[in-house]
């Protein structure tokens, strides 16, 4: 099997050559009437549904994707066979290296694959959740005038998404890293002709790469500075080299001054990682282009911005922790972040009217869930919260989707209601992934959530508790149900309120993945299912990590939380129907007032980075360009040429040879300081 | 002439001269525009197709120059016509017989003069490959100079509407600088000559870089005059290349150039001061080199933020491609004086790579401006819709331009860091340049954006047709190269690493405050 390993991206990057030939072979076609002619090619755009060529491209690119999931369980299923330790050593990965990707001087960089553990949960996520999603997207994009273009995106992001788990060193983790953010850009602006679409784009790459830029100088000093055992230089990237036991450490023993700080270089490099982390899990302070990315198509966002590529981070954190744990402070900063964002996130979702928007800044608060938890060095419990929330997020987002899809694109929450009975599939696996999201017994998040606050509240064994942490955990849990019962109250319950929208179901084509999801939300915490742990046993040959036992008495109580603030949100909104109104604020400001507005205005982040940054790179640029650059130094060099009298003559005189005259001059001179030269 | 080469065959000459060649024949074909234009095209692909036996034939585990062909030009002076090249030069070479026929086939359309137009381009092709080949001094300076004239009358005739201003500002930058070149050349060439007469050496070679090389530490010149000899080099590779706060004719230059000039100049005629500096400032002087790696490094980077700042400040898409050279060319300034294997290599592929996407970016930029008669960004919107292959290349060369990973730019900046990140220039500076990669999508994608996205402007932009096949047919080689070498740059790697470490070891060994990596 490891010999087919290759084949799980080559499967969707096969996807994405065909239908990308097949895309270009029908603009051929059409090649007729296409120059210019705009009113012809508008009329395509809004055209009622003619063949698309929807379902041709779209099955072939869930094919791939299908194809690579059944593959990857197959890998599964060998892995599973071998050994799981070989002396103290995890016995179950391959690692594959195809050609030397990068090699200058004692640089070696690997093009190659690393199958454990890890990767393969990851790859399960992604391909499994990626072929759903594939399969809605059919029917979601039906109508849409570039299908074409869709799938290959997609198809795209898959390869690159399997590329960053599946990658066996940090430039190769990189390279998906980078790919999936240019994916995630093209996605997000799919719909480019639109204002906000391309400028969320590009906010969000800009984001990204201001957290790549962290991972980029993390590398370059691993590079430079991990030794072997014998304190020779390891000059390598990969990662079962360098983050092996007895070399990692080496990392310790070197230390660099920064603003007058000591640090050692696993601090800093633990750092620059972190710094990475919360730009693609869009953590406090990179958060802000994940909520505006919710311009992209929805399935764009269930699979992209929810289930997968946002988890990259905290994929991040578990592969290297044998970085991270050299650094206790850089752990305990990054427990902070997750938690604040897991709060400050789940307030900003209270405030949201807009029905992906609620989702969005959900996502980021259970991404700081699992940010915090890997915080903790609670790698199980975090990758156990990612699986979870990427199959419920999923079938939330999907559904979501379906909504918008089913009720003539609207996305405000305010204008919907009552839909409960037009779309009651849609209704009831939106309820089981409302649940879910809430933690409610015995749904999926309800077991992974209650292991990372129990881990907060009662530490690992023999470590520290992190009281604190569990408590905000705990708050931002009751806020989570709350604002779930909000928007299940405004979307589901109560009467339709825009009476002018027909409101539909949606096709089987989109119902099935929902459906399909629902299951995985209900029975998913059997993945990790306390007294089992399934989950917490596959890793821990890599993970080094015991299960930690069950506290049935704080689930109870925070179950009981959530479900009585579920019960306090719902009941008031259904009580406050007839004050929703779409131009109207939220009954909840009456209440909350200017704390609420706070939640409105996201707690000013995006204005403040406006403030900032980008006001004054801008301002900073339009000087340098407009003035520096052609007062000053050009003045400094136009000035000095025309010192010596060059160019203030020479631009009148161009025409009348002055060019041949400056030759002249230059060829005395020349013949001058030879001869001074040879006859001195 | 002398030939010490693998092919017992000069073939250096042939493949510089061809280009000349081709530019007599034009000169007999005057008013026959078709034909001319198409035996251009083919000319020029000749030339590449005699160039790629120097692949070919390329032994890379050898050190040192090969195909070393010559003869004595000058006797009495030691002036010698010498060509040869190592693993530095090589893919310079390759870069310039290959971007050379894409640049023809680019300009199929100029109205006026297409005769001269191409003759001048071919003319252009002599100059360059003469430039990375040539092994002697006064040789090289002969050619480093031939290049400027070609560009001046490219730019001066077949410019934009400021093109007066801008040839000025051009040739006399650039010609100033290159005095003080001349001057350290003479120097050089004549200190040499008098040491090896006085060791009784046959005086033949003195202008030999590589005689000049081996003798340098024997002159007895003080420290201030290496300085002097150094910063002669310096100043004028420093202009070409072009490093802030030299930078300023490039912006006018570029935006004045017609779309075949702008590639020329970004893709090639810019490597030569980069070139030159790891030949002469490096080779020549590599105490001076080392003791001033932070200064000069200092500059790198300021032009790296700089160029990216000045870049988004641009409305036209010209000018901000032209500002975006400034930022990329201080990585390879940078990787240059890291003075380890990783920078040299890393900058040297960066360079290739500078070539590629530049200069598909101005080639773009021409194709969309030969339709619209208009560069301001402004005036653009929506082309995704009504032009999907044009924005497709564009994404595809903005991507390698940002450094996107699997792409060229990527392998190339990522390398220069990783040297200048563990060289003695420090990891602040690489910090500072990797605040450029940020940058860098930032006013690229604004570009990007700015052009596909957005509301379509049919006003300002009427009647776009998409790319025909033969402008297709001119990026296609040059995206396929991006990628391949964003997924394989070990094979471009391995031509020059023996020629790298050998330059490193000297290096190291000539400035052992250096040596520590």
């Amino acid at each position: 099997m490891e010999n087919f390993i290759w084949l799980v991206p080559a499967l969707p990057l096969l996807g994405v050559i065909i239908n990308t030939l097949l895309g270009a072979a029908a603009l051929r076609g059409s090649h007729h009437h296409a120059p210019g002619d705009s009113h012809d090619t508008h009329a395509a755009d809004h055209g009622v549904h003619h063949d698309n060529g929807v379902r041709r491209v779209g099955w072939l690119a869930s094919a791939m994707v299908g194809l690579a999931f059944v593959l990857t369980l197959v890998m599964l299923v060998q892995l599973l066979g071998q050994e799981a330790k070989v002396g103290e050593e995890n016995g179950r990965f391959f690692d594959i290296t195809y050609w030397q990707w990068m090699a200058a001087g004692d640089l070696r960089i690997p093009f190659g694959f690393l199958i454990d553990q890890l990767s393969l949960t990851m790859m399960l996520l992604v391909t499994g959740v990626g072929f759903l999603i594939h399969v809605y997207s059919i029917g979601y994009m039906s109508h849409d005038p570039r299908p074409t273009r869709f799938f290959v995106y997609l198809n795209l992001f898959i390869v690159a998404m399997l590329m960053l788990v599946m990658g066996n060193n940090f430039v190769m983790l990189f390279l998906g890293w980078e790919g999936v953010g240019l994916c995630s850009f093209l996605l997000i602006g799919f719909w480019f002709e639109q204002r906000d679409p391309p400028w969320a784009a590009t906010k969000a790459f800009v984001v990204n790469r201001i957290g790549d830029f962290g991972l980029l100088m993390a590398m370059f000093a691993i590079w430079g500075l991990t030794k072997n055992a014998e304190g020779g230089a390891l000059h390598s990237l990969v990662f079962r080299e360098v983050l092996a036991p007895e070399n990692v450490g080496s990392l310790q023993f070197v230390q660099t001054a920064f603003l007058g700080t000591q640090y050692t270089a696993a601090g800093a490099i633990a750092l620059m990682l972190l710094l990475g982390v919360t730009g693609k899990s869009a953590q406090i302070p990179l958060f802000v282009w994940l909520p505006d990315a919710m311009a992209g198509p929805t399935p764009v966002s269930a699979l992209i911005h929810a289930a997968t590529m946002v988890t990259a981070g905290v994929y991040l954190v578990i592969r290297t922790a044998p970085i991270f744990e050299l650094s206790p402070s850089v752990m305990n900063t990054m427990a902070l972040v997750g938690v604040a964002t897991a709060f400050i996130a789940a307030t900003i979702a209270l405030g949201q009217y807009d029905i992906k928007k609620v989702l969005a800044y959900s996502t980021v608060s259970q991404l700081g869930y699992m940010v915090a938890a890997v915080g903790m060095g609670a790698y199980g419990a975090g990758l156990f919260h990612l699986l979870t929330h990427g199959i419920f997020k999923a079938l939330l987002f999907l559904g979501a989707g379906a909504v918008i899809h089913g009720y003539g694109d609207e996305q405000d929450m305010r204008k919907m209601g009552g839909l409960r009975h037009k779309m009651p599939r849609t209704f009831a696996t939106y309820m089981v992934g409302t649940l879910a999201l809430a933690g409610i017994a015995p749904l999926a998040g309800f077991w992974s959530k209650d292991e990372i606050i129990g881990h907060a509240w009662y530490g690992a064994e023999g470590g520290a508790t992190h009281r604190g942490i569990a408590i905000f955990l705990i708050l931002s849990s009751m806020l989570t149900a709350f604002y779930m019962a909000r928007q299940v109250a405004m979307v589901f319950f109560g009467e339709q309120r825009d009476k002018s929208i027909h409101a539909h179901e949606s096709s089987p084509l989109m119902i099935w993945p929902l459906i399909i999801l629902a299951v995985g939300s209900v029975l998913g915490g059997l993945i990790n299912l306390p007294g089992l742990h399934p989950l917490t046993s596959w890793l821990e040959p890599l993970l080094g990590e015991e299960a930690a036992p069950f506290h049935v008495g704080l689930a109870a109580v925070v179950m009981v939380l959530a479900l009585l603030s579920g019960w306090a949100g719902f009941t008031y909104y259904r009580r406050a129907e007839r004050r929703i109104k779409a131009t109207h604020r939220d009954p909840l400001h009456r209440w909350g007032g200017d704390f609420y507005a706070i939640f409105e205005e996201k707690w000013g982040f995006d204005s403040l980075y406006n403030a900032i940054v980008v006001q004054p790179y801008k301002y900073l640029s339009n000087v340098l360009g407009k003035a520096f650059d052609v007062v000053i130094i050009d003045g400094v060099v136009n000035g000095s040429a025309n010192l010596v009298g060059l160019t203030g003559r020479g631009l009148r005189t161009f025409q009348s040879g002055y060019v041949r005259s400056y030759a002249l001059m230059f060829l005395v001179g020349v013949v001058a300081v030879l001869g001074y030269f040879v006859l001195r | 002439m002398n030939f010490i080469n693998q092919l017992n065959f000069p073939l250096l000459s042939l493949v510089v001269f061809l280009p000349s060649v081709g530019a007599l024949i034009l000169a007999f074909m005057r008013g026959r525009r078709e034909q001319a234009r198409v035996f251009a095209l083919v000319w020029s692909v000749l030339v590449f197709a005699a160039s790629v036996p120097l692949v070919l034939y390329f032994k890379s585990d050898v050190g040192g120059m090969q195909f070393y062909e010559y003869f004595n030009w000058i006797e009495s002076w030691g002036v010698r016509y010498s060509l040869a090249l190592d693993g530095i030069s090589i893919w310079l070479v390759l870069l310039t017989t290959f971007m050379t026929p894409l640049a023809i086939w680019s300009a199929w359309n100029v109205e006026e003069g297409l005769n001269s137009f191409m003759m001048l381009i071919l003319l252009q092709e002599t100059g360059m490959l003469g430039v990375f080949l040539a092994q002697d001094l006064f040789l090289f300076y002969i050619f480093w100079e031939f290049t400027l004239i070609p560009m001046y009358f490219m730019i001066g005739m077949w410019g934009g509407p400021r093109r007066i201003y801008a040839t000025i500002k051009f040739f006399i930058y650039t010609f100033a600088a290159s005095v003080f070149m001349l001057l350290g050349i003479i120097a050089l060439g004549l200190l040499n000559y008098r040491f090896l007469a006085s060791a009784g050496q046959p005086t033949e070679t003195a202008f030999s870089l590589q005689s000049v090389m081996a003798n340098i530490g024997g002159f007895g010149l003080s420290e201030t005059t290496l300085k002097m000899l150094f910063l002669a080099f310096f100043v004028a590779f420093a202009v070409k290349i072009p490093i802030w706060p030299l930078h300023t004719w490039l912006p006018d230059a570029h935006v004045e150039a017609p779309t075949a000039g702008s590639v020329i100049l970004a893709a090639v005629l810019l490597k030569m001061g980069s070139y030159g500096m790891i030949r002469f400032n490096v080779q020549l002087f590599p105490q001076i080199s080392a003791e001033w790696a932070r200064p000069i490094a200092l500059l790198a980077v300021i032009g790296i933020i700089y160029g990216a700042m000045l870049a988004f400040a641009q409305t036209d898409i010209k000018k901000l491609v032209a500002y975006s050279s400034v930022s990329h060319m201080g990585f390879i300034v940078l990787g240059i004086f890291s003075l380890n294997s990783q920078g040299l290599q890393g900058s040297v592929l960066q360079m290739v790579n500078h070539g590629l996407s530049t200069g598909a970016l101005f080639l773009l930029v021409g194709m969309v401006y030969e339709r619209t008669h208009t560069r301001e960004l402004a005036d653009y919107g929506g082309l995704w819709r009504v032009v999907p292959v044009f924005v497709f290349f564009l994404l595809f060369a903005t991507m390698s331009s940002v450094g996107l990973p699997g792409l060229n730019g990527f392998v190339g900046e990522f390398v220069v860091m990783v040297g200048s990140f563990n060289s003695p220039i420090g990891w602040t500076y690489t910090a500072v340049a990797a605040v450029g990669v940020i940058l860098a999508a930032v006013y690229l994608l604004k570009m990007f954006q700015g052009i596909a996205s957005g509301p379509y402007n049919e006003r300002k932009t009427p009647h776009l047709s998409d790319l025909n096949r033969r402008e297709v047919a001119i990026l296609l080689p040059i995206c396929a190269l991006i990628l391949i070498i964003g997924l394989y740059p070990t094979y471009f790697f391995g031509a020059m690493e023996k020629t790298v470490a050998d330059l490193v070891a000297f290096v190291a060994n000539a400035a052992p405050a250096v040596a520590g990596r």
